[in-house]
């Protein structure tokens, strides 16, 4: 403890040369905390999507949407505990550029569960869409961009046609459920007011939704749901929500290599630049350290003052650097929906700043502490 | 003037005494330079593969306003007429080269992990030799028409499972059998299955194409071609260039890429900076004596200030160029597929001047503060120290 107004004066002997390392350190780690963070956060996103839930669509994009008939049919394959469905409703609020989605279900409570990182309601509105057919939930940022509340009629417009031949919908808020993706303008209905108020493509529905008894056996009853469907008119493509998640991000794979050559690029070029300039102070310290040496101190005790000043001035950049790097990360992770920084990301950041301090300083802090009296005091 | 010269040379002939300060700008100015040049190589290669095959005299014809084929529908009766507009060239048969395509997704599986991947089936009518030339085919021979036949890029047969001459791909039900594998002039990356229209409408229940690709008598009879279908909008349908096309599609995926090799490159060059600064502080600190001297021998500050400024960028130089060295020889030609999308990565000139540039920028950036403590080295306290 003693030795800390050592440590302090050591740093600052000379101010512009440790700001200038303590600034490198910083930029060199906001990089590390933006690219590690995505990393680790693509990573995290995957990994918490559900295994067992597998989603089933038409085997063709843009095929006709599936035959509702297939619900019991799928309830007997084997490996799947429950499934539900949904379908959708394009519509347009009061203007064509305020797009209004409407996810129409059959408001079972396996909604209570299903999708938990995206779709979350609670159990008194879910019953309340029960209760009401033309009912519906809204989200808060709908709320708050069309001023809906519960009681409201939404008038939506719509090319899916009414009985009636127009394509004029109206949904009664009746409560409100949370969308967790970003920029989710969709609101909930009920399937059977959907399917029967229009005119076109009755009893069908977008896709599926089959929760696997089994997680580890969820492929198996994926295939066997295809198998099942094959041949027929409208043969099914069955994927789990980690698969499909797998798969739009399956491009992160060949950036993980990207980051790790950027972030060893930045760390060589650190490491390099900090160890070269710890060597310069030792060298013109000498004979400062040479009457530190007379004082008393021994080698072990020169070497450990000399890591723990690179120690403090690499962990304060670190910190900074991370620091930035957290402030950054909303603006340069948003084109991945959903995207966090990791807090583990800081840990492993503080972690690297005490090993890249003990790397640089070693050489350095072994020459302070092997130095000869007589010769540095020599000034030989 | 002289005294500049003078001053830049002993500045350079001091540089081996002080080679690991110099040793600290060249690696982080070329740790910097190499890492910007190699990620502004994939936007590059990128673009090459997309744009490898495009040609001034061919043009895509859509549906009036629309962004892409997928929101493009032409009926067939349209696409007949089209073959009958002028400004179209004929083949040694005297048929117009229009033929129309329809995109349909389908799954395939990868070959070694299993996993499923999306891959359009391009259902083409006569003439697609005559409008491709740089289709190219490695084995087998083109499908024909009426038939359940497909030919495959090669790129498919090495990902995906069932795309080798001679297999058969199972598809809606049915078996497709592989008749042929090509390659397509210099973009290789991507999977292309070609079939007959007419097979692709009747098996997966389609009625139109979504575009009409044609050849052109020349480059400048697109501005025919498209007046002529101008001036018959029943058609509902219009000429664009191939290459506008493309660089639509490509328009999101290189400005992401762009805004990260920017991003990351400027956090880069900003610590190569703060480095070349400390290390010209440092080599500024140990000739303090010599530059207080030479000050008081009656050499001017600005000429020192000059001298400094020169070292910085003439250190920054061979960093620049070691940097870009690195990204030929690490990465040039290596293969990337980020967004699932594969390509090569191209080093070429422009990119390599950028990486120069910017280097320079740092060296001089990096040198101005040290440049100017130089010249205000005050000669008394300097002699001082004697």
């Amino acid at each position: 403890m003693k030795f800390l107004p050592l440590i302090w004066s050591g740093i600052w002997r000379k101010p512009v040369r440790t700001i200038l390392i303590v600034l490198q350190v910083a930029v060199a780690f906001t990089l590390f905390g933006v690219l590690q963070g995505m990393k680790t956060g693509v990573e995290e996103a995957i990994a918490r999507t559900r295994a067992d839930l597998l989603m089933v669509f038409p085997n063709v994009f843009g095929e006709p949407p599936l035959p509702l008939a297939y619900l019991s049919r799928l309830r007997t394959v084997p490996g799947v505990k429950s499934v539900t469905f949904a379908d959708g409703l394009l519509g347009t609020y009061q203007k064509p550029d305020q797009p209004v989605y409407v996810l129409a279900i059959d408001p079972d409570d396996i909604w209570l569960t299903l999708i938990p990182g995206i779709f979350q309601v609670l159990p008194q509105d879910l019953q309340a869409l029960r209760n009401t057919r033309a009912g519906a939930l809204i989200t808060p940022d709908m709320a708050r961009k069309y001023g809906w509340k519960v009681g409201d009629r939404i008038p939506l417009t719509s090319p899916i046609l009414q009985r009636d031949g127009s394509g004029n919908w109206a949904f009664d808020v009746v409560g409100t459920f949370t969308a967790h993706e970003p920029g989710s303008g969709y609101i909930v209905a009920n399937y059977k007011y959907l399917d029967e108020s229009r005119v076109a493509a009755k009893g069908t529905v977008r896709n599926f939704y089959v929760v696997a008894a089994d997680p580890h056996r969820a492929a198996v009853a994926a295939e066997t749901i295809d198998r099942t469907f094959a041949n027929s008119p409208s043969e099914t493509n069955t994927a789990s929500l980690r698969e499909n998640a797998q798969q739009g991000l399956k491009a992160i794979g060949d950036l993980n290599f990207v980051v790790r050559s950027i972030v060893s690029a930045v760390f060589v070029a650190l490491l390099f630049a900090t160890a070269t300039m710890m060597m310069q102070s030792i060298r013109e310290r000498t004979p400062e350290l040479a009457v530190l040496k007379i004082l008393g101190f021994t080698q072990r005790g020169l070497f450990l003052l000399i890591v723990a000043e690179v120690a403090v001035m690499s962990v304060a950049g670190a910190l900074i650097g991370l620091a930035l790097a957290l402030l950054a990360f909303p603006y340069v992770g948003s084109w991945i929906p959903g995207l966090s920084m990791p807090p583990q990301v800081i840990g492993v950041g503080v972690a690297v700043a005490c090993l890249v301090a003990l790397v640089c300083a070693a050489l350095p802090a072994r020459r302070a502490a092997r130095l000869s009296v007589v010769d540095a005091l020599a000034n030989r | 003037m002289k005294q500049y010269w003078a001053l830049l040379c002993m500045n350079l002939a001091g540089l081996p005494q002080r080679f690991g300060l110099v040793l600290t700008i060249v690696i982080g100015v070329g740790c910097a330079v190499g890492v910007l040049v190699s990620m502004l190589a994939m936007g590059a290669g990128a673009r090459r593969e997309a744009m490898g095959n495009v040609r001034p005299d061919r043009a895509v014809i859509l549906s009036t306003g629309a962004l892409g084929p997928g929101q493009s529908s032409i009926p067939k009766n349209v696409a007949t007429l089209i073959g009958g507009e002028p400004g179209i060239r004929r083949n040694a048969a005297g048929k117009p080269v229009a033929p129309a395509q329809l995109f349909v997704f389908v799954q395939a599986r990868d070959r070694v992990s299993g996993a499923r991947i999306g891959f359009p089936v391009i259902g083409v009518t006569a003439g697609l030799s005559d409008y491709s030339p740089e289709l190219h085919l490695t084995a087998g021979r083109l499908f024909q028409p009426g038939l359940r036949e497909l030919i495959a890029s090669n790129s498919c047969a090495h990902n995906y499972a069932d795309f080798t001459r001679g297999d058969r791909h199972a598809m809606r039900g049915g078996d497709w059998q592989v008749v042929g594998n090509f390659d397509m002039g210099n973009s290789a990356g991507t999977c292309v299955v070609f079939a007959d229209a007419d097979v692709v409408q009747g098996t997966f229940s389609r009625t139109d194409y979504n575009q009409v690709n044609v050849m052109l008598e020349s480059a400048a009879s697109f501005e025919v071609l498209s007046r002529a279908l101008k001036a018959n909008p029943g058609m509902h349908v219009e000429a664009r260039h191939e290459a506008d096309l493309v660089e639509e599609d490509m328009k999101g995926f290189t400005g992401i890429l762009k805004f990260v090799s920017y991003f990351v490159g400027s956090i880069m060059a900003a610590a190569a900076t703060l480095a070349a600064a400390n290390s010209l502080y440092a080599m500024i600190d140990g000739r303090r004596r010599e530059l207080a001297t030479l000050r008081a021998l009656g050499f001017g500050a600005r000429a020192v200030t000059a001298s400094v400024l020169t070292e910085s960028i003439l250190l920054a130089l061979p960093g620049a160029l070691l940097g870009a060295a690195l990204a030929w020889v690490l990465f040039n030609g290596f293969t990337a597929s980020p967004f699932g999308f594969t390509f090569h990565l191209a080093v070429t000139g422009p990119i390599v001047a950028i990486g120069v540039s910017w280097a320079l920028a740092m060296g001089l950036l990096g040198g101005v503060l040290p440049a100017v403590r130089a010249a205000r080295i005050p000669v008394t306290v300097a002699l001082r120290a004697v």
